[in-house]
């Protein structure tokens, strides 16, 4: 007897939630998500590589392509990336402001800027690059009407990394409210915003994305910044162990080969499209030794030598078959002294970098009563925490490390659940009624953001919107 | 029962028909509703509705015919009100309403009228001045956080660890993260003001930011906060919740915060073996927990078998200290022990462990019962005394509730201690009126002879004893009493051995001069050494001497047999002996008829019996150097066990003849 639900009942009470169109972006070093809240995955995932096009007719003297599909070989290109690999902060500003507009305005809310059909560009033909008007986004000078206000109607929760400094804070809301006049405006951490999407207020989160790894103790929906645990130990690290493991094998593997035209792509092209190669091979080839006891423990790797491998096929064509090397790459973020060794001397890890540490250094730093709770709810995300085998190892470490403790791991299955974690808890936020007095509104911020920019007299403003801005409430389970 | 009623019970049709047509209306109307079945199928069904359900293919068509116009939704803006600045105006998609729209309850009126057009310009006329309020905002909670002035401060919650400054921002922190502990403490970075304001002093400055722990932080809360609640009501004031709260507040004691946590960072960072090692541990409380639990629980049963009744002395003793309390007790402990036997009756009968059931599976249980009465008549009877060993007579006591059977009361136990402290003494007759306990020890004197009395007190002085008591205490008459009877057993027995010392001189100057006459070479030596040690000997001499003057001797053996007999039962008994030797001769005199001397008066005998130990000690003391053998005064217990050792053996070697 499955009543269907009539539509004059506006299922508020099931979830909490109350959609206000809000959008939601999440930046970091390697993606960029973005989407409508509500929503389970982010409409528009970008890299957040983007290509800079020496254009001398520009006031900054390049002109920026976003998007996968503009990033190819062309003459006096450059491949560069507006966030800092170190921190997953924003580093450059305009650029950033230049890809969340492509995302944001263009991909999002594509009816918002059509342009005459005789004008947009799709009909000329002349070059040949496919959408134009999707490709400079930085000349959007003759769309100023629109540009006005492009998001009046639209609150944006953005998110940050946990150690992002009240500067950029203060820059994300001047930008959103003052160039795009977002009617209302929310931070969010990204471990709150991960522990959500996993359906939990309190939960340690370990975050392994691509540039880093950051282990994290959320308490009620609010990060404890004592606990904040940060190493380089993520993909792009794990992509120079399988760079140093291919330069140490006989005959020594190329990922990628330099093209044999007179074209010559910079050399930052090339580290791009190697480290999308060896995404792939990380998401075929690369297994993490499950446990129990460490890789290099005697026997372990006459035992890998004896199953069968797995065959990588190179774009020239050449394949091989990976065995016990799979396993050793990956050991590195669990052992220090399994890691091979790399040429520069910022990529090698101390013990503290390596993920069991960070989880230990992390459970230390917070009050002990709450150290049995945060290791019952331990949330797992980011996409390098996808590779084979990498729950099961975190498990089996922290069985180790605290053998009278219950843990439990709580990973999402599906790998965009994994992917994109902290936007989906962005989503499910920005979509809850209760969250609406939580909006930071224009009136007072556009009250606030000058003399925030101007002096720091007032520092006590400052300080409790910065209290503010942390949140609290807890959050509805998500129902979908 | 009518053919109708038949008709109806076999489902046939009735036959004058019309009697019941409101049955068959039903059916019909019920056959009518279901289309595209044919007759006969549905006739299969009877009265029953058939359980086909006819497929119906206008689907579409009828879905298409019924449906409504599209409703008509909205994006609607709204505020909250939970926010700080009502500026903040969303839109939300709403469905849209036709009637004046009631702010509380808009989505619950329903649209299709013809006028919504007129009604929703309405509407946008009103829409400036009415906005709805969020449906959220009521979630909007807030902690109560105590509230000061500044003279309260002054006057109430100066610390010198605080500054109200700082204060503040802890009051500020609380409100902000909803007294979320954790959070606070990870987010307090209080900086001192007077660093801005290094004006006022420059010491000041130099003031050093303190690093403050979770329990510091707490403890300063609920020291305000206590503060405050009882500045605004008195502690004599507060209704039960506010009192409980302030307690708690008040009993904050940071210290034992700070060694629990301690704890319980150490219990985190066991190794792998000591967790291993407790939970083995505690596997083994519980293991251990559980037996006890089993061990209880058949102990339990166990009480319930003896039916033993509660020991809580100490509140029930006060109960039975009146005449009528203890009659109430008396009682009690009767119909409990009724029921207790037909409950062990039962209970034999359904038992199945046979453990449990071996003891008391003796009918009516008696061994039991009888048992444990003996034990109250011997605790009753020897208080006092720290040996009833060696105490005589006490079997003739023990015997007699045995023989009055079931009739006999059960008395609640007392231990000897209670006994002590209580007073209780328990006898079988009382004299009437008042005694002296002194007249108890003078009577036993006496009642015996001159003689007797004599040689009683002279043994007295050989122990070093006066006759006279000094301070007779119940315990020290009890004692002296005891002492008086060993003392007559042994004068008895002392006159037994000297007689009998004397018939086996006699007979064997007899047999000398038999020998002499038979002109047999007498061995002397042989003799002498048959007569003093060898048993096998001294028997058959004692057997010849029985047999031969039998007449002569017949009362005196009879009467050594008595006191061989009665011997026994004073060591195993305790002292029952206080009334007097007069009663202890009656007794001897009530068993002497079991021991197969009939027609003997016992006045008479205890009288010849009594001359002849006169006789006997006469010539023990005239054949000195034999008496010298015996241990004869060395002290009334220990000469008094050997004697009755030696008696004990003479009595066996009787029974075996």
């Amino acid at each position: 007897m499955a009543q269907p639900l009539t539509t004059a009942s506006v299922p508020t009470d099931i979830y909490g939630g109350d959609e206000v169109s809000a959008l939601v972006l999440d930046a970091g070093y390697c993606q960029t998500r973005a989407g409508f809240a509500g929503e389970d995955v982010p409409k528009s995932v970008l890299p957040s590589f983007y290509g800079a096009i020496k254009d001398t007719s520009a006031a900054s003297g390049s002109r920026n392509v976003f998007g996968e599909d503009f990033i190819y070989a062309r003459p006096d290109f450059e491949v560069k990336n507006y966030m800092s690999r170190t921190e997953s902060v924003v580093e450059d500003w305009d650029t950033a402001v230049q890809v969340w507009e492509s995302m944001l305005l263009e991909r999002l809310q594509p009816e918002r800027r059509q342009t005459q059909p005789s004008k947009n560009g799709l009909n000329d033909g002349a070059d040949g690059e496919g959408d134009v008007s999707m490709e400079d986004a930085a000349t959007s000078a003759e769309n100023a009407e629109n540009a006005e206000k492009p998001l009046a109607e639209s609150p944006l929760l953005m998110t940050e990394a946990p150690w992002n400094q009240g500067k950029a804070r203060e820059k994300a809301i001047e930008i959103a409210m003052e160039n795009w006049g977002c009617p209302a405006f929310w931070l969010s951490r990204t471990p709150v915003c991960a522990a959500f999407a996993a359906g939990k207020a309190s939960a340690l989160v370990v975050d392994v994305g691509g540039a880093n790894t950051s282990v994290t103790a959320v308490h009620d929906g609010m990060i404890l910044k004592r606990s904040i645990q940060k190493s380089h130990v993520g993909g792009l690290w794990l992509s120079s162990q399988i760079r140093s493991m291919f330069d140490s094998s006989d005959p020594k593997i190329e990922p990628s080969h330099p093209p044999q035209t007179q074209l010559r792509p910079p050399s930052s092209y090339r580290a791009y499209e190697d480290e999308r190669l060896l995404t792939e091979y990380k998401e075929s080839v690369v297994e993490v030794w499950r446990g129990p006891g460490r890789y290099s423990n005697p026997g372990n790797e006459d035992l890998v030598k004896t199953q069968p491998g797995r065959i990588f096929e190179m774009p020239d064509g050449s394949n091989q078959m990976w065995r016990e090397q799979r396993f050793r790459v990956s050991e590195g973020m669990w052992d220090e002294t399994a890691q091979l060794p790399t040429a520069s001397e910022e990529e090698r890890i101390t013990k503290a970098q390596t993920v069991p540490e960070l989880i230990r250094a992390c459970l230390n730093a917070v009050d002990v009563d709450l150290r049995p709770n945060l290791l019952g709810n331990i949330v797992v995300t980011g996409g390098t925490s996808l590779l084979n085998g990498f729950n099961d190892r975190l498990n089996n470490e922290l069985m180790g490390m605290y053998p009278g403790m219950r843990v439990k791991l709580h990973a999402a299955g599906l790998t965009t659940e994994r992917r994109f974690g902290s936007w989906i808890g962005g989503s499910i936020l920005a979509s809850l009624g209760t969250f609406h007095q939580m909006w930071i509104s224009k009136r007072s911020t556009t009250r606030m953001v000058p003399a925030l920019s101007r002096n720091a007299a007032s520092k006590g403003f400052l300080k409790s919107w910065r209290l503010r801005i942390d949140g609290a409430w807890t959050p509805k389970k998500k129902s979908r | 029962m009518t053919s109708h009623d038949v008709r109806e019970m076999l489902n046939l049709p009735t036959e004058g028909g019309g009697s019941r047509p409101a049955k068959k209306q039903k059916t019909s109307i019920a056959r009518q509703n279901l289309k595209g079945l044919a007759r006969e199928v549905q006739n299969l069904g009877g009265d029953n509705p058939i359980a086909i359900v006819p497929e119906i293919s206008s689907f579409k068509k009828r879905r298409f015919g019924s449906r409504k116009p599209a409703a008509r939704w909205e994006m609607r803006p709204f505020r909250n009100s939970a926010r700080g600045d009502e500026s903040l105006i969303l839109r939300h998609w709403r469905r849209k309403t036709d009637v004046q729209p009631t702010p509380p309850q808009p989505e619950q009126q329903q649209n299709g009228q013809p006028n919504e057009d007129k009604m929703d310009a309405d509407k946008g006329e009103s829409k400036p001045e009415e906005i709805e309020d969020s449906s959220f905002a009521k979630f909007n909670v807030k902690v109560d956080v105590p509230q000061y002035s500044e003279d309260q401060y002054n006057s109430t919650l100066v610390n010198n660890d605080w500054t109200k400054d700082e204060t503040d921002y802890l009051m500020d922190a609380v409100r902000e993260y909803d007294l979320r502990w954790p959070i606070i403490w990870d987010r307090y970075d209080y900086q001192s003001k007077d660093g801005d304001a290094s004006t006022e002093s420059n010491t000041a400055v130099v003031q050093a930011r303190k690093a403050r722990t979770l329990e510091d932080l707490k403890a300063r809360y609920y020291e305000v906060a206590a503060k405050m609640m009882g500045v605004q009501r008195p502690v004599q004031y507060m209704n039960q919740a506010e009192f409980s709260l302030h307690e708690i507040m008040v009993n904050f004691k940071p210290e034992d915060e700070t060694r629990r946590k301690k704890f319980a960072e150490a219990q985190m960072g066991r190794s792998k073996e000591e967790a291993r090692e407790e939970e083995s541990l505690l596997l083994e409380v519980r293991r251990i927990l559980a037996r006890t639990e089993k061990f209880n629980q058949e102990r339990r049963e166990l009480y319930n078998r003896l039916d033993y009744p509660t020991t809580e002395t100490t509140q029930d003793l006060s109960t039975f200290k009146t005449s009528n309390g203890l009659h109430t007790l008396l009682q009690n402990l009767m119909t409990a022990d009724k029921s207790k036997k037909r409950k062990s009756l039962m209970g034999t009968d359904g038992q199945s462990t046979p453990a449990s059931a071996g003891p008391s599976a003796q009918p009516g249980s008696t061994p039991l019962a009888e048992q444990r009465r003996e034990s109250i008549a011997a605790s009753a009877s020897g208080h006092g005394h720290g040996r009833h060993d060696s105490n005589a007579s006490t079997d003739t006591r023990a015997e007699k509730p045995t023989k009055k059977g079931a009739q006999a009361p059960e008395r609640r136990k007392l231990t000897e201690q209670e006994e002590l402290t209580y007073g209780v003494s328990t006898h079988d007759r009382l004299p009437s009126g008042p005694t002296f306990r002194y007249d108890r020890i003078n009577k036993i004197l006496t009642t015996k002879s001159n003689a007797q009395h004599a040689r009683i007190t002279n043994t007295l002085n050989e122990l070093d004893v006066p006759a006279r008591l000094t301070m007779p205490t119940k315990a020290v008459v009890d004692q002296m009493e005891h002492l008086l009877v060993n003392i007559q057993t042994l004068l008895d027995l002392k006159k037994l051995s000297d007689k009998f010392d004397a018939e086996i001189k006699l007979e064997k100057a007899k047999k000398a001069e038999k020998d002499k006459a038979a002109g047999i070479v007498p061995q002397p030596a042989a003799a002498e050494s048959a007569a003093k040690g060898g048993s096998n000997g001294e028997t058959a001499k004692e057997n010849v001497a029985a047999s031969k003057d039998g007449k002569k001797a017949g009362g005196g053996a009879a009467s050594s047999s008595t006191a061989t007999t009665e011997k026994p039962a004073a060591g195993e008994g305790t002292n029952g002996e206080k009334d007097g030797p007069n009663k202890g001769g009656e007794q001897a005199a009530a068993e002497k008829p079991a021991d197969g001397n009939p027609g003997a008066d016992d006045k008479k005998a205890a009288a010849k019996e009594a001359q002849e130990a006169t006789n006997g000690v006469k010539q023990e003391n005239n054949t000195g150097e034999e008496k010298e053998e015996r241990p004869s005064s060395s002290g009334g217990q220990k000469r008094s066990a050997s004697v009755l050792s030696s008696v004990s053996d003479k009595s066996a070697k009787r029974q075996k003849k």
